[in-house]
């Protein structure tokens, strides 16, 4: 056969390497998102999918070895549509085999968990760490002499690009496989383009085929998007991608739900849940008049009208929540309420008002960003807040007739961190614990002060004393109290509630992540018995951005809470460095160790630098100090690339090797700093671990000669 | 280079494009069905190898145990007839086979210890605004996914706090509270059936009454034992569909019937608690079948509740039950001539009340756990005086 050639090919190659860049980046953020709506959405869940498409990708990326014996363009375009008909097929099997698998309405735990998600993103993921390196062999039978680092640069180019296309253009506008389409229009484009480059000499037909498979899927896809939501009883009467979360109102009856991330955050029959979330509270308050809700629906705002008082202040960060929330009948005009979209710390942090009461509505802490609400530097910034008299109330899920040992830890730190700030709290048991924090006495006995109030209510006033005799709540208070001498007190920077509650996920499923724990080190340690020196800077390296990354995103929401829309920024800006990185290093190979030396000691300066900043100066940090932060530290681990690969030969075998030891340890760092280090051991022991990991491959940097 | 040929053309364009179709349309149309047709059923099994060397101070020998061979026993308590070899545990983790002898690992070790209020049960037809002291062991048979109890029924005896307090000690702790009954509760009583059925033996020498609150999944020679100390109880029909048993509790549904049919036959005051659970229990037609089997086999006057439900444990993105299939249920029970239907969970609804079937008219207007106006003389309606089922006294 012929061999075609023709001036212009590695263009064309480059411009294929860019497109799949941007449409895998807008893939992998689809995924985590469709995820995070079927499955629990804590670290571990974000964690184990990035770790899964990281090593499956660096799977990938060495299977380009064996098939790049006998290297095509003809194979690379193949391979590259495949990769975009995966690309709306996994993202439709997530949604859609979850119910085939498990049983609809229920959550899982965590071995389904990594199971579902490593084989739903499997394919894809194999193939993208596939591609890339291929991209280099196909160009090497042409260009012999091309540059791996080339790739690579061009690769990020178009990760950025991806990056900033869903971040600040698609998830306004397009709906999931909208956004899979808008993103992938370039590679199809792009690939039309290489075929008739390779082949001019071929009929149409193929890459036109080609073309059209690849269109029909992503418009398919589209077409599908709407029944593919629907809901198996009642019907869905309402859907919206934010930046926050997707949003679903499905009406069964007379009945509203609305769903947020695949939970049932607000529903139109809920007397209980109203009742006791604002009373609890408010009965304490002889004359409350300014009250802030964080996170609320009708029934709350009608409860709270009932103590008569002048102003609500509803703070929720998502407007298309609210907007929702009134066209359902969920919310209502009033014009003591006001709305305020906002995160509710960082209208806290800068509002001058002060209130009788404020009252936190919101999920369980098992998030770094909902455990902001939980801390004790937030419960002093509440009480900065307060009348002398007012209070603070928040809840957690409850109990029935036992607290498990898990749940009395978790009761307990946040007894000791509320009572680290208030000199009074008061625990009600029941289906949510309420904690109520004031600094004056407070009365557990709330029918009696609600008749005092002439307040009727249907819930407390028949159940109450059923459900929660005093008894039960002089219990709890004991039991906890007994726990209290441990002293765990629930912090921005050490968030052990966060942990607490990854125990407890593990517990509701009688599940264990030890054998992971220990699969994975011995992947790793298998791995590093076979790595180069190289190699093993570029892993490190890895996984330092990622746990890098990963402490920038948790820091960032501590101070400044607004993450959902910062969190594209973040991570562009962690891949935006990589470029100009690995162009500067491009033209002083001969200075390839010392740029990695010097790099080593930059990446560790820059984390110590991190550390001081926001434990000694947070005051003086702003948005873009982050920001910088993770430009430097992409830049170093940009430069380092080209250089460990001049060091290793540069050869097909050594892009390839690299490629795999990035994409490990960026696995490795993802999960061990989110799953274990910033949940067990705090802020201060992550930044000494990533420091003691540069340490280290700067120690066998010193072995290579 | 060959040229492409149109048939060449032809196959591949067609093969790709089946290729990139099929797999979406096949897992977005299977997974549409694949949830009716999945028969997954999450009893589990039992646990190996995880009995404790020694029986512990809270342990007595088990009854109901069958040999089954040389190192094998049976556990005969519950319709799951676990088959346990030496230091094997049952599905229930309560009961192990320690050196060829079944022992309860929960006698005298109550986790849980409250006063209710009866109708918390829920029991309205059995002295209604009574206090029930309810104690409850770790350990239950079933693994209901919306399980209010799964700290103490999912986990085993060990792993529990406890209180020491063995039947004796029960009995005169009610005593001590003028609780007129002892519940049997929380989570599945049949598992630490030997604690139960002791410290009811004792109970009735003192007048406390014993209430079963349950699942019904116990076996016939054990239930026969058992209705000889039993006043009342509350069962859970869980479904009308052994699917759904199997898939939701981890049961079958043949047995509990049998249990309702027995504490019928023996004139044992029984009520029942459906759970409307929504996509699995929300099917008008199954519930016409149930009340129609409730009608010919226990006949009109065992009372039914309809409760609600709210996500709860792993079931927690279901919505909650919408009021209008409640009020629907209760609504088709009644039309099938089940004379006293309840809606739990809805506060202020009105079949939270007890109607008397004769005349209609109000006989227990309940708010919450109160009791806001009682209409019932004796057993007799105040107002027409038909005979209302029930032990009221």
């Amino acid at each position: 056969m012929k061999k075609p050639t023709r001036p212009g090919i590695d263009r064309r190659i480059r411009d294929v390497v860019i497109a799949t860049g941007i449409g895998s980046v807008i893939t992998q953020l689809l995924t985590i998102r469709e995820f995070l709506c079927l499955l629990n959405g804590n670290e571990l869940v974000i964690a184990l999918i990035l770790f899964n498409w990281l090593f499956i990708g660096a799977l990938g990326t060495l299977l380009a070895r064996p098939f790049g014996r006998r290297p095509s363009v003809r194979k690379l375009w193949a391979a590259s549509i495949a990769l975009i008909i995966l690309a709306p097929v996994q993202l439709m099997s997530i949604r859609r085999m979850y119910e085939l698998v498990f049983l609809s309405g229920s959550s899982v735990g965590f071995y389904p968990t990594l199971i579902y998600t490593f084989i739903t993103t499997a394919p894809y993921a194999l193939f993208i760490g596939f591609v890339l390196p291929y991209s280099l062999v196909v160009i090497r039978t042409r260009i012999p002499q091309y540059s791996g680092t080339r790739i690579y640069i061009f690769d990020n180019l178009g990760d950025v690009c991806g990056g900033a296309l869903f971040s600040f253009v698609l998830i306004y506008f397009a709906t999931p496989f909208q956004a899979l389409a808008a993103g992938h229009l370039p590679l199809v484009a792009a690939l039309f383009c290489l075929y008739r480059t390779a082949y001019p000499d071929t009929a149409w037909p193929v890459p036109v085929a080609g073309t059209l498979v690849a269109l029909m899927t992503l418009a398919g896809a589209m077409i599908l998007e709407m029944p593919s939501l629907a809901p198996r009883t009642g019907s869905l009467a309402f859907y919206q991608e934010t930046p926050f979360g997707r949003l679903r109102v499905v009406q069964d009856r007379e009945q509203t739900t609305l769903f947020q991330n695949g939970r049932p955050v607000f529903y139109s029959q809920s007397p209980g849940a109203a009742e006791t979330t604002v009373h609890y509270p408010l009965a304490q308050i002889p004359d409350p008049d300014q009250i802030l809700l964080i996170s609320a629906d009708r029934q709350m705002m009608q409860e709270a009208l009932e103590h008569g008082v002048d102003g609500i202040d509803y703070v929720e960060i998502d407007p298309a929540l609210t907007r929702v929330e009134h066209r359902f009948g969920l919310l209502f005009d009033h014009p003591a309420i006001t709305e305020i979209h906002q995160d509710g710390r960082h209208y806290l942090r800068h509002t001058k008002k002060s209130y009788d009461a404020i009252i936190l509505n919101l999920p369980e802490p098992d998030t770094f960003q909902i455990n902001r609400f939980f801390t004790k530097e937030f419960f002093a910034l509440a009480k900065a807040r307060l009348t002398n008299d007012g209070v603070l109330s928040f809840s957690v899920k409850g109990y029935d007739s036992y607290i498990s040992d898990r749940e009395l830890e978790k009761v307990s730190v946040l007894y000791g961190t509320a009572r680290s700030v208030f000199d009074h709290v008061l625990m009600i048991p029941g289906n949510r614990l309420f904690f109520v924090c004031a600094g004056v006495t407070l009365n557990p006995d709330i029918p009696v002060l609600l008749a005092k109030k002439s307040i009727s209510t249907d819930y407390i006033s028949g159940y109450y004393y059923g459900e929660i005799p005093f008894e039960k709540i002089n219990d709890l208070k004991n039991q906890v109290q007994e726990l209290l001498p441990c002293g765990t007190v629930n912090t921005d920077f050490s968030p052990h509630l966060v942990r607490i509650l990854l125990d407890e996920w593990f517990s509701v499923f009688e599940a264990s992540p030890a054998i992971l724990v220990i699969l994975l080190a011995a992947i790793n340690i298998l791995y590093l018995c076979y790595i180069s020196k190289e190699e093993f800077v570029l892993y490190t390296t890895g996984g330092f951005t990622m746990g890098a990354e990963i402490l920038v995103i948790f820091a960032f929401q501590i101070f400044f809470g607004y993450i959902y829309l910062q969190i594209g920024l973040i991570v562009t800006v962690f891949l935006a460095g990589l470029l100009p990185g690995a162009l500067i290093v491009q033209h002083v190979k001969k200075l390839a160790k010392p740029v990695l030396i010097a790099g080593e000691i930059f990446l560790t300066g820059l984390m110590i630098l991190f550390f001081i900043g926001i434990t000694r100066f947070p005051e003086h940090l702003t948005s873009t100090s982050f920001l910088v932060f993770g430009f430097f530290v992409s830049l170093v681990c940009g430069a380092q690339f080209p250089a460990a690969l001049y060091l290793s030969g540069s050869g097909k075998p050594a892009v390839i090797r690299l490629f795999s030891a990035d994409l490990m340890g960026a696995a490795l760092g993802t999960l061990v700093t989110s799953v274990f280090l910033i949940p067990y051991v705090g802020i201060l022991w992550t930044v000494a671990v990533l420091v003691a990991m540069k340490l280290t491959s700067l120690m066998v940097l010193g072995w290579i000669r | 280079m060959k040229p492409v040929s149109r048939r060449h053309f032809i196959h591949t364009g067609a093969l790709a494009l089946a290729g990139s179709l099929l797999p979406g349309t096949l897992a977005f149309s299977a997974a549409d069905h694949a949830s009716a047709k999945t028969q997954a059923d999450i009893s589990g099994s039992i646990f190996k190898h995880t009995a404790p060397d020694q029986p512990w101070k809270w342990s007595r020998p088990a009854d109901f145990a069958v040999p089954y061979s040389d190192k094998t026993l049976m556990c005969g308590i519950c319709p799951h007839n676990c088959l346990l070899d030496k230091g094997d545990r049952g599905i229930c983790r309560s009961r192990v086979n320690i050196d060829g002898i079944l022992y309860t690992l929960a006698y005298g070790n109550a986790c849980s210890v409250n006063i209710d209020p009866i109708e918390k049960k829920p029991l309205f037809h059995f002295k209604p605004a009574s206090r029930a002291f309810s104690i409850a062991a770790a350990g239950c048979n079933f693994r209901c996914l919306n399980c209010q109890n799964w700290q103490i029924s999912q986990v085993t005896p060990e792993a529990t706090r406890f209180y020491e307090l063995f039947p004796d000690q029960v009995v005169a702790a009610a005593v001590d509270k003028n609780a007129v009954a002892i519940a049997y509760t929380y989570s599945e009583a049949v598992t630490w059936f030997e604690y139960m059925i002791d410290t009811a033996r004792r109970a009735r020498k003192k007048n406390i009454a014993n209430l079963w609150i349950s699942n019904g999944y116990i076996n016939p020679k054990p239930l026969s034992q058992l209705c000889t100390v039993l006043d009342a109880a509350n069962i859970n029909l869980k479904s009308f569909d052994d699917a759904i048993y199997k898939r939701l509790n981890g049961g079958r549904m043949a047995p509990v019937l049998d249990t309702f049919k027995t504490l019928h036959a023996k004139n044992i005051h029984f009520e029942m608690t459906t759970l409307v659970v929504p996509e699995y229990v929300d099917n008008p037609k199954m519930i016409s079948h149930m009340c129609r089997w409730i009608i010919d086999h226990l006949g009109p006057d065992h009372p039914l509740h309809f409760l609600r439900f709210f996500p709860q444990y792993k079931l927690d993105r279901l919505p909650p039950t919408p009021v209008s299939l409640l009020t629907q249920f209760r609504q088709i029970a009644m039309d099938c001539g089940i004379r006293y239907v309840y809606v739990g969970n809805v506060p202020g609804h009105e079949g939270n009340h007890t109607w008397c079937h004769g005349c209609g008219k109000l006989l227990i207007e309940r708010k919450g756990y109160f009791m806001a106006q009682n209409n019932i003389n004796g057993d007799l309606c105040k107002f027409c005086g038909t005979r209302i089922p029930g032990v009221w006294g």
